[in-house]
């Protein structure tokens, strides 16, 4: 399961798999009465009340609904050329044909002339005549057409459909080869140019990969046969290393394990797999060298601020710090994102806006520290990497620019654009649109680019392999000046 | 996930209770004025019934919330018949713990102490009676404290049961100790990290085996306990616990999970002791959260899955009986709550009298015209 890496575009499934559970552990609540949660038929489309209930086949209507809801809800919905978007649809829904050997000679485009009604209405009319003639391909044509709707727009827009948990899913599992690597599942699903060479094993979670008997710094060579790296840019086959359920295709990996030059292959069958419940936590703590404050948070997720904040309180009991290291590699961000973001710089500076929300014209709101939380008052260094996404790249930027602390690690994820809203489809979908987007402290952008750390330290094979953390090391170095 | 999370919380406002975010309830509309303390349904069973509280303490491992507390104190609550019928009540809870419970579910219809005024059935430290009794351990929801299951623990021990309930510290919103201590929510800070629920219900198994371990010295009374006649029933992810539990202690030979979602691994060899899975029309069989479906499968012995239809989340719990006098309207559809209880009651005490007192119940075999509310599952309960 990609959940806890980073990145809303993959997280998005992921999370909602999660979240399922979860609703019922701690809300228990009832589904809300039913016909509730289905009557956004047509083009009306409203934040999800509640878990939502199975999901159904993806049909032209709910295509049409998710297009209304993208123009009337997306930042920039109002001022779009939405042919672009009908444009991008078509397209795929020609390649989806072709790819099935069923290219069709009605399978042209339509005219569309900029308005917004008729475009659809032109559209639909030769949608339905294609799809008629390949009842058989229905499902998948309408899929592929939606998916490439909604890719057209930035990349923080998403469509979470096919969300299955498998059978035999229990609270805590994962779904994999059971490794993560260094390039993490949200780069390899999309963020795939900032990834550098060589790809390497950085965890080994359980699974297939436990199994074969992976190890951190196990040089990934090849995948299914092909190179991760071409020339140095990374090439889409990295994608297999995370399988999403149903997928199950077996993985070949080549690997390379650098300490003893041993070269070897492994077939990885995606599955099920139990995770340490412990290592699951979003918010770990523990004290450093007698006086740091060393705090884990894989997540930003509601009240981890606090949680956060707490850790280091109790570890300061009876004792005097001598600075805070907030490890945040890994950390995506799963909703409630710039309030916990902003609530932990809190505890940092005070009389500070932290980020800006801008609407497509440019309104900006400034999102300000909320100086009721006490300052901490410690040294702070903050450990970052590609994972570090959304709110956590708020926090570092925040960070960064402020002169709160130091970042140590590598550059953050650039998957910041602003807060997102879901949206219910009829289908039981949830299409997934931000409304604003985000700027640093400095009214720079974030997103794509990422927050660059005060001290570039990246992790090797050979740290890896050997359990080094020289970004910790460099972290500790610098508390203890 | 902030509002994921809090929309779900429609229609029973102590369900909301877990929610990171307090939404107002859809249907729970207040009423103006609440009636007077709320009085739990008398028990239904032979016996007076008497109640005791124990406080344990397991020095044997640490206390998996509060990391600087090196064991993990419990509360256990106690019902039981009786030999007197006269004598003091026992307080449902204090003041202050209903305060703690309804300022954490976000209810202000009524003064946060009302609650306490709760009138029980059980008289307090009274002097048990019977032998060879058959144990019943119950667990409750996650935040609530124990005491929101007096109704049936009551209705238990009117019957002939003792029952252990037990308050699973930091997992609920107030546990008062004997010095005075409250525990709260601390488990609360966490309760929406991936594996959250399977880690929970794997700490109630071990407090459940430690309070088996303990009855026997903790309790004068515990020598009318039957020892090869325990049960557990727990509602919501107590009742997860009820099969946790049972995976890991095998004096645990009968167990009912009340409307919990099932966070215990079940071995794919299967489990084959005497388990029910009874729950609201959220735990129909294909439902979005399929837990029971997938555990049903590993259930080898004796089975049943019912479900309730006009119950909901709480409508196994007292909160429903508290509803007047917290101010709050029932929601539209959902059973009145007195129905709720007698139908908690009976097919809980069908499953224990079956299974642990050998009493074949006709009730748990095919659907009964006096309680037409349950539905036989999966056969009969395919959603519609």
């Amino acid at each position: 399961m990609t959940a806890f890496t980073a990145g809303v575009r993959t997280a998005t499934a992921a999370l909602a798999l999660l979240l399922t559970p979860l609703l019922m552990t701690a809300c228990t609540a009832p589904a809300p009465p039913r016909g509730e949660t289905s009557t956004a038929a047509g083009t009306v489309c409203a934040p999800p009340q509640g878990a939502p209930g199975k999901e159904s086949a993806t049909t032209i209507d709910v295509i049409e609904q998710a297009y209304s809801c993208i123009l009337g809800n997306y930042h920039s919905g109002a001022t779009l050329d939405a042919r672009s978007l009908l444009a991008a649809g078509f397209a795929a829904l020609t390649q989806e044909l072709n790819r099935n050997g069923r290219d069709l000679p009605e399978a042209a485009a339509p005219a569309l002339n900029g308005d917004r009604k008729a475009d659809w209405a032109a559209f639909e009319t030769v949608y339905r005549k294609i799809t008629d003639q390949v009842p058989d391909l229905r499902d998948k044509l309408a899929v592929a057409t939606l998916e490439a709707i909604v890719a057209a727009l930035d990349h923080h827009a998403s469509w979470a459909h096919d969300v299955q948990q498998p059978p035999d899913y229990y609270d805590g599992d994962g779904y994999g080869l059971g490794l993560e690597a260094n390039v993490n599942a949200s780069q390899a699903d999309g963020n795939l140019d900032a990834a550098v060479p060589p790809l390497f094993v950085t965890s080994v979670q359980g699974g297939a990969a436990q199994a074969a008997g992976l190890r951190p710094g196990d040089v990934i060579e090849s995948i299914n046969g092909s190179a991760p790296f071409i020339d140095h840019k990374a090439t889409p086959a990295i994608a297999a290393l995370y399988p999403q359920y149903p997928q199950a295709r077996p993985v070949r990996l080549r690997l390379l394990r650098q300490g003893s030059g041993r070269r070897w292959s492994v077939t990885l069958k995606p599955g099920l797999y139990q995770r340490d419940l412990a290592a699951l936590q979003v918010v770990r703590s523990k004290l450093l060298d007698d006086d740091i404050a060393y705090v884990r948070v894989t997540g930003f997720v509601p009240d981890s601020a606090d949680r956060i904040l707490r850790a280091i309180s109790r570890l300061r009991q009876g004792r005097t710090l001598s600075g805070v290291v907030l490890d945040l590699r890994g950390a995506s961000s799963s909703g409630g994102g710039s309030t916990e973001a902003t609530r932990l710089l809190s505890a940092f500076a005070h009389g500070k806006v932290t980020a800006y929300h801008c609407t497509a014209d440019d309104t900006c709101q400034s999102l300000r520290t909320d100086d009721t939380v006490v300052l901490l008052g410690l040294p702070l260094v903050v450990l970052t990497d590609r994972g570090c996404a959304s709110a956590c790249e708020h926090f570092a930027s925040a960070v960064k620019d402020l002169r709160a602390g130091l970042l140590v690690g590598t550059r953050t994820a650039g998957m910041i654009s602003g807060p997102a809203q879901p949206y219910l489809l009829a289908d039981n979908t949830i299409l997934s649109l931000p409304d604003k987007h985000h700027l640093g402290p400095n009214r720079e952008v974030v997103d794509q680019i990422g927050v660059p750390p005060d001290h570039h330290v990246p992790l090797t094979p050979a740290d890896a392999a050997a359990g080094h953390d020289p970004a910790l090391a460099k972290a500790l170095t610098l508390l203890h000046k | 996930m902030r509002h994921l999370l809090g929309v779900a919380a429609g229609l029973a406002l102590l369900a909301a209770s877990a929610c990171s975010a307090p939404t107002p309830p859809r249907a729970a509309a207040v009423s103006p004025t609440p009636a007077g303390p709320a009085t739990l349904p008398a028990p239904t069973g032979p016996h007076p019934v008497g109640t005791t509280v124990l406080y344990l303490k397991d020095t044997s491992r640490p206390d998996p919330w509060n990391l600087d507390a090196k064991a993990r104190e419990l509360k256990v609550t106690l019902w039981y018949p009786a030999k007197q019928r006269d004598g003091q009540r026992a307080p449902y809870m204090t003041p202050k713990e209903s305060e703690l419970l309804l300022r954490g579910t976000g209810i202000a219809s009524a003064p946060y102490d009302t609650l306490s005024k709760t009138r029980t059935n059980a008289i307090k430290d009274a002097e048990p009676a019977g032998k060879t009794l058959p144990l019943v351990v119950l667990s409750p929801g996650f935040t609530k404290p124990m005491s929101t299951l007096t109704s049936l623990a009551e209705d238990l021990a009117g019957r002939g049961y003792v029952v252990a309930g037990i308050d699973h510290t930091y997992e609920s919103y107030a546990t008062t100790f004997p010095d005075g201590r409250i525990a709260e929510c601390l488990a609360c800070d966490s309760n929406s990290d991936p594996g959250f629920g399977a880690g929970l219900v794997q700490g109630r198994a071990a407090d459940v085996s430690f309070v088996l371990d303990q009855l026997p010295s903790k309790w004068d009374g515990s020598s009318r306990i039957d020892r090869s006649r325990i049960a557990m029933a727990g509602q919501s992810i107590g009742g997860s616990s009820a099969m946790a539990t049972m995976l890991e202690d095998p004096r645990v030979r009968a167990g009912i999970d009340i409307d919990g979602t099932a966070y215990a691994r079940i071995p794919k060899s299967g489990f084959s002791r005497p388990f029910m899975f009874l729950g609201s029309a959220q735990h129909i069989s294909g439902g979005s959260a399929p837990t029971w479906d997938r555990d049903w499968r590993l259930l080898t012995g004796w089975k049943r899955w019912i479900v309730l239809s006009g119950t909901e989340h709480q409508s196994f719990t007292d909160t429903p009986l508290l509803a007047d006098a917290l101010g709050i309207t029932p929601t539209a559809g959902v059973l009145p709550a007195a129905r709720a209880a007698e139908l908690t009651r009976t097919y809980v005490a069908a499953f224990l009298d079956q299974h642990l007192k050998s009493q074949r119940q006709s009730l748990l075999d095919k659907p009964s015209s006096r309680y037409p509310e349950a539905k036989f599952c999966p056969a009969t309960c395919a959603p519609s």
